[in-house]
């Protein structure tokens, strides 16, 4: 009687271990057929493709492995293709934004060489041209440096140094030249020692900019500038009193080569925003813009202590 | 076609009397960002719906991946991401808790996958706070972390900046924008928001009454866009040169050997015609374009725009 029972219950057993084994290998099997199919298809290059697995699945770990390769693969391919860009884009702003000046500055030099104008309106016209051809030689040199920051190929020498002392000394320089325009200016710098690991060269770029930026396209009389810091970031914020941004411009200032309906033409190249905000982004930081037409604009930049 | 990530074929939907989506044919490219423009009610979640399988195509066909989607569900779906309207989450458990469910039931491509979604979309890891009590931008954001939780090639995105603040929306738009660039995805998305498409997307979809009106790419249209006078001239740099000293237009762009882009609207063309004459500069054209995208839509829309 006992035997009998026993014999029942290990065939039982027996059965439920076959139906386990069973559904684990169909599952398998199933998995198998979904890797081949995104091996296939990862093959013919289609890096984007994913093989899914469930966390108790067999084939979890070869699934893992095999999106860690198209992963990897995907962003080196993707690296590239964003130099490649990179280089393409510079190579339409060469013969877009270079054109225009470069023809007005034939057209002077032409008017010159003929003999169509004389006398103080040549001088005038040798003056103007001269103008033009720094304009194109800083708009190239701000293209190459754009160009090397977008295709991420820049090297920073990030070093320690002392944030609040290195933006006075880079306010002094502009002091000059902001009396000269006749610039109301505020200053708001803490008197104590902050420390920031930074790219000083990158930031002296960064505070340049955003001031050129004002000069050439505010038209405001006043600007202020107040660092404020404290454990994990310090935040730099310049404001002017000039003509503002309209909505629709603001979202698109930090892009390349856009200047707002009122801009376009010989003033500015369109680079200076689009070049400070690389730089602060190599810094881990964040800048954004804030702004109300006719009232002025405020740029906040938020740099981490360390990187 | 072989880079075509999503194509339908006169795709139709009705629903009683009345016809949602009328024989649509879309083409979503590969790695790019489509966005699906139209009004509320135009049939553009009704399309994705049925792109998705959602629901039942009333005739017509819909490719995704090069495969019809009526009969390979199971090896399409699980290569696509998406939100339709308000996802569905138990409001009881917490978001990491919810995506743990998500990962479980569809499969993920790597360990800690749930984290890194969590992290894209910048919601903590293993918050304590339940579904119930996130505000509709984490409801959002949640929704978009398990839209991307199993890393797909494909996102089909309805709307995903509803709800969102200003701040949130420019963060959700630029790591869509990331995950097109950085990554290679491809993604279809909807708006109402002229604005915020034509921020984001490459090509554009216009549809009005369930009716595709209009697909091109955004340069495309972009080039229909702005306010100028296009001037055709024989000798482009006299013709700078006159325009600079004569009229004190500061404001243009020198397209080719023939062409210039005024963009100062005000200006008297009979007069400038009239001198570029008296200078030999014969002009071959000079047309007024004032166009914006908005205007467009309006026409194409037939009259009310998009709001």
């Amino acid at each position: 009687m006992n035997w009998t029972l026993f014999f029942f219950f290990t065939t039982f057993l027996c059965l439920c271990l076959i139906v386990y084994l069973a559904t684990r290998l169909c599952r398998v099997k199933e998995q198998l057929f979904f890797i081949k199919e995104g091996l296939e298809d990862i093959k013919k290059g289609n890096l984007n493709r994913r093989v899914l697995t469930r966390k108790n699945d067999m084939t979890k770990e070869i699934c893992y492995s095999i999106n860690e390769i198209a992963i990897n693969d995907q962003a080196q391919v993707i690296r590239l293709r964003q130099s490649e860009q990179a280089y393409k884009r510079l190579m339409t702003s060469l013969s877009h934004d270079v054109k225009t000046p470069l023809t007005s500055l034939v057209g002077y030099l032409e008017a010159v060489q003929k003999k169509m104008v004389t006398g103080e309106e040549k001088d005038e016209y040798i003056n103007v041209a001269l103008d033009k051809a720094h304009y194109l030689k800083d708009f190239v040199e701000s293209l190459f440096e754009w160009v090397k920051l977008d295709a991420k190929e820049q090297v920073f020498q990030f070093e320690i140094c002392d944030l609040n002392e290195l933006s006075r000394n880079i306010l002094t320089d502009w002091i000059p030249m902001l009396e000269d325009k006749q610039f109301a200016y505020e200053i708001h710098i803490p008197e104590v020692e902050y420390n920031i690991t930074i790219d000083s060269n990158a930031y002296r770029r960064i505070l340049n900019n955003l001031f050129q930026n004002i000069f050439v396209h505010g038209e405001g009389n006043q600007i202020s500038i107040r660092i404020s810091e404290n454990e994990e970031q310090a935040t730099i914020i310049v404001w002017d009193n000039g003509k503002g941004i309209s909505a629709k411009d603001l979202p698109h200032i930090f892009e390349r080569l856009y200047q707002g309906d009122e801009s376009r033409g010989s003033k500015g190249n369109g680079l200076g925003l689009s070049i400070v905000q690389e730089l602060v982004s190599a810094h881990k930081g964040t800048i954004t813009a804030t702004s109300t037409p006719t009232t002025g604009t405020k740029f906040m930049i938020s740099l981490p202590k360390t990187l | 076609m072989d880079n075509l990530m999503i194509e339908t074929r006169q795709l139709t939907k009705v629903y009683g009397e009345q016809t949602a989506v009328n024989k649509v044919n879309m083409h979503v490219k590969k790695g790019r960002i489509y966005g699906l423009l139209g009004r509320n009610g135009a049939g553009k979640t009704t399309i994705m719906k049925m792109m998705l399988g959602l629901t039942s195509i009333h005739s017509g066909e819909a490719f995704v991946f090069g495969k019809n989607v009526k009969g390979n569900e199971k090896r399409i779906y699980p290569r696509i991401g998406a939100i339709i309207e308000t996802p569905g989450f138990y409001p009881n458990l917490t978001g990491t808790e919810n995506l743990e469910i998500f990962a479980k039931l569809r499969g993920t491509t790597k360990p800690n996958a749930v984290k890194e979604a969590l992290e894209v979309v910048g919601l903590p890891y293993k918050d304590k706070k339940i579904f119930s009590k996130y505000s509709l931008g984490m409801k959002q954001r949640l929704g978009i972390a398990n839209a991307i939780l199993h890393d797909p090639e494909l996102l089909i995105l309805d709307e995903p900046t509803n709800g969102l603040d200003p701040i949130g929306i420019a963060e959700v738009r630029k790591f869509i924008k990331d995950l097109c660039v950085e990554r290679g995805k491809t993604i279809l998305i909807s708006s109402h928001i002229l604005s915020e498409i034509a921020l984001l997307a490459d090509d554009i979809g216009i549809i009005h009454d369930g009716v595709l009106l209009e697909e091109n790419s955004l340069a495309e249209l972009q080039k229909k866009n702005g306010k100028y006078i296009l001037l055709q001239v024989s000798d482009t740099a006299k013709a700078a040169l006159i325009l600079e000293r004569k009229f004190c237009v500061e404001e243009y762009s020198i397209q080719d050997d023939h062409t210039l882009r005024l963009y100062d609207t005000t200006l008297d063309m009979a007069e400038v015609n009239k001198t570029l004459m008296l200078e030999n500069i014969s002009v071959i054209s000079s047309q007024l374009c004032n166009d914006t995208l908005e205007d467009y839509f309006k026409k194409v829309t037939g009259g009310e725009g998009i709001a």
